[in-house]
This record gives C-alpha cells, sequence and structure tokens, in this order.
C-alpha cells in the first residue's frame, strides 16, 4: 500500500481540528500521520509536498466504514472535543485502529489513554502504543475504572464504544473518577447491543435518560448511517457549572 | 469525616490532610469549584507524605497490589508511619480499604466525599508534589501503562481471549 503515487492529492483542513480531507479522485477522510512510514492497519497513506516549504507531509486514511467516529466525523457531527493537545479516555479501544487516528488528532501535547479489556485485541493496542507515545495502553475491565486510577489523569473527553448493555453505567462510573467539570463525552450507542428488541430510537432515548440521570448534558445525537445501522453516536457535556459557564 | 486522604499515583503513594471543618457534601456547586481552582483546593487538602516508587518493577508491584485492592507491604509501613491511630482515613477502593483497616487497625471512609477529593487531587496532583516536574507524572503513567498492560497479557497467554460475560 503505497500512498503518494498519483500525487494529485490536495489536503483540506476540515471543520473539526486535526482532521483533514483529501481531495483527489475520491474525497476522503484523512489524519496527519503521527508516525510517517507506518501504517497501522493496513489503510493507505498519503504524501503531500508542500511546494512553498519543500516539506513533505504523510495522512492516513480514515474509513468510516471500520470507525465510527469517522462515520460521526463524515455525518457532520458539530463536535468530537478532541483536539491537539487533548486528553481522552478512549473506553473500548480495540486493536486501536480509531485510538491511532484520535492519537494523530491529539498530537505529541495531548494523549489518548485506551482501554480495551480483550487480550486478544489488547496485544494490537500494545503493538500500536509502542510506536506512539501519546497512547497509554491499558489492558483492564472499564466496568472498575478503580482498577486503573493509577494510570489515567483527569481528562478532557471520554470517548466510548463499549457495545456492553450497562454502557451508560460503565461511562457514567468513568466519568465520576477521571472526567473533568465541564469535560465532554462522545458515546457510541448500538441499539442492538442495548436491547434487541425495542425500536432503535426509543432505546437511544432511554440510553439518553440515563446519562441525563448522572450528571451529563447531552447537547446532540446523530445516527451513523450509511455506515452502521442502528447505531447513534451522542455528545454532549459533564457536571457543566450551573450558574456561568466553566472555562474551556 | 475523614482526616486523612490516600492518593495512589504512578509515582508514588501520597498521603493528604483534609481541612478540618470541611464538609465535603458530594457534588454541591462550591465544592466543585473549589476543586477548580488549586488555591481554592489547597485550602481544601495538603499533602502531609509522600512516597516515590523506588523504581518502575516497584511501581508496577504496587500498582497490581492496588488494582487487586491488596495492600501491599511498602504501603502498609508508609501508612503506619504517617497517619495517627484514630485518624479516619478516605480510601477510593472498598476491597483495599478493608484490608487497611484489618491490617493497620485504621478507621477506613470510603464514602462520595472520598471520591469528590480525588477528583480535585487527580486535577492538582503533580503541583502538590515538589520533587515531580512537569510531565513526568505523565511519563511515569505511560511507563506503567505499558509494563502493567503487558502483564495481563502475558499472565493469560494460555487463554484465547478474556471474555466478556
Amino acid at each position: 500500500a503505497r500512498g503518494g503515487v498519483g500525487a494529485k492529492v490536495v489536503i483540506q483542513k476540515h471543520r473539526h481540528e486535526g482532521v483533514f480531507i483529501a481531495k483527489g479522485k475520491e474525497d476522503s477522510l484523512v489524519t496527519l500521520n503521527g508516525v510517517p512510514g507506518e501504517s497501522v492497519y493496513g489503510e493507505k497513506r498519503i504524501a503531500v509536498d508542500n511546494p512553498e516549504t519543500g516539506e513533505k507531509k504523510e495522512y492516513r486514511v480514515w474509513n468510516p466504514f471500520r470507525s465510527k467516529l469517522a462515520a460521526a466525523i463524515i455525518g457532520g457531527v458539530e463536535n468530537t472535543w478532541m483536539k491537539a493537545g487533548s486528553r481522552v479516555l478512549y473506553l473500548g479501544a480495540a486493536s486501536g485502529t480509531t485510538v491511532s487516528h484520535v492519537s494523530d488528532i491529539v498530537g505529541p501535547t495531548g494523549a489518548v489513554y485506551a482501554v480495551e479489556f480483550s487480550h486478544r485485541s489488547g496485544r494490537d493496542l500494545l503493538n500500536v502504543a509502542k510506536k506512539r507515545p501519546n497512547i497509554v495502553p491499558i489492558i483492564e475491565d472499564a466496568r472498575h475504572p478503580h482498577k486503573y486510577r493509577m494510570l489515567v489523569p483527569m481528562v478532557d473527553t471520554i470517548f466510548a464504544d463499549v457495545a456492553q448493555p450497562d454502557q451508560a453505567r460503565i461511562v457514567s462510573i468513568n466519568a465520576q473518577h477521571y472526567l473533568k467539570n465541564g469535560g465532554h463525552f462522545v458515546i457510541s450507542i448500538k441499539a442492538n447491543c442495548i436491547d434487541s428488541t425495542a425500536p432503535a430510537d426509543l432505546v437511544f432515548a432511554q440510553e439518553v435518560k440515563k446519562l441525563q440521570a448522572d450528571g451529563f448534558k447531552p447537547a446532540e445525537q446523530i445516527t451513523l448511517e450509511p455506515y452502521e445501522r442502528d447505531h447513534a453516536v451522542v455528545v454532549g457535556a459533564y457536571r457543566v457549572a450551573s450558574k456561568k459557564k466553566a472555562t474551556a | 469525616m475523614v482526616d486523612v486522604v490516600l492518593y495512589e499515583s504512578a509515582t508514588g503513594y501520597a498521603l493528604f490532610d483534609v481541612a478540618a471543618g470541611e464538609d465535603v457534601g458530594a457534588t454541591l456547586d462550591s465544592m466543585q469549584e473549589s476543586i477548580q481552582s488549586l488555591a481554592a483546593f489547597g485550602k481544601v487538602v495538603s499533602l502531609r507524605a509522600f512516597l516515590p516508587f523506588k523504581s518502575s518493577e516497584d511501581a508496577l508491584e504496587n500498582a497490581n497490589a492496588v488494582s487487586e485492592g491488596v495492600l501491599h507491604a511498602e504501603l502498609k509501613e508508609f501508612l503506619e508511619s504517617n497517619v495517627d491511630k484514630g485518624q479516619v482515613l478516605g480510601v477510593s477502593e472498598d476491597k483495599l480499604a478493608s484490608a487497611v483497616a484489618e491490617a493497620c487497625g485504621l478507621q477506613c471512609n470510603k464514602t462520595r466525599a472520598v471520591l469528590e477529593l480525588h477528583r480535585g487531587i487527580r486535577q492538582h496532583f503533580s503541583r502538590f508534589i515538589k520533587e515531580l516536574k512537569e510531565g513526568d507524572l505523565d511519563k511515569a503513567q505511560l511507563g506503567l501503562g505499558h509494563s502493567y498492560s503487558r502483564s495481563k497479557v502475558k499472565f493469560n497467554v494460555n487463554r484465547a481471549d478474556n471474555m466478556i460475560i
């Protein structure tokens, strides 16, 4: 998979900081590769020369069919609350494919605390983290956040893709420990994983209600069609100061 | 009420004095605001003692114990020499709290208030500890994250996977 052969690609900034659009024959979502020369999971790389500075930059293609965060961005989510310097607690890191793009977005001054319980995926995650010093790998059960309390600071954002029936509770107890006041959450909800008999819309509404009860203020909700079926991403704030707005 | 709070960090164990009369009543707005600024939170808690880990192996050994709610010998000694009998110790997790209560004869408190105090300490920790330079804690967490996770994966080398039930 050699990227940049065509060289007719133009990179544009996306509305979200740290995310870009590669305009070529087809447009694709990309992030600036934090480890130039390396693909993480066989994704395409695109090298671009800056004619003014002679600087070479390399971007990695981010496939919305493989990443719910990418799907949410293409789907027009207002804010992902991840940018250069952000600290992100990532629950359900799996093999680290999306984590690697978040690692690109937050850059060397940010950090991703990537929690994954499955040892099989965890091995891949560890390998991704080896090459990317802004990823702290945590092979542990996200249901028990106290188990990794020595590894995680207060974070700006929690991203959750754990696909568990008690997902809302998992996010809530992690936020209690690690999400700063006025911090934000981005949760991917798969209706099937929570209740396979109820209509998806109803499941989403119930999950939002649970989050509200625990100090979360959902601000937006989008579905991930056409990339995922019966999936929603909910984004919002945590423990927002009641009167004056918390400083960002 | 809590007199002293135990905080476990990647760099070592720390004990914080809690200002007397501080009603750490959970998520009240005033408490929330005081956690935000170090100046205000510094009036709620102050550092009593800090025990840095001697090496990364030492840190991993202690992290494994903390994660399982086991009282490590180093922590036991640290508590015995720094917490007076009769003082109430805030511990963030049940199993460790009962282990401490049993082994050191200390009264442990594990309430919502301790969790709130921990949020504040977690936010400002490296500024309480003079020995820590900017970035030291991040580096310690990164190193410990790798060694902790590697040991987890290695530990279960014969099992194909840990299924989530």
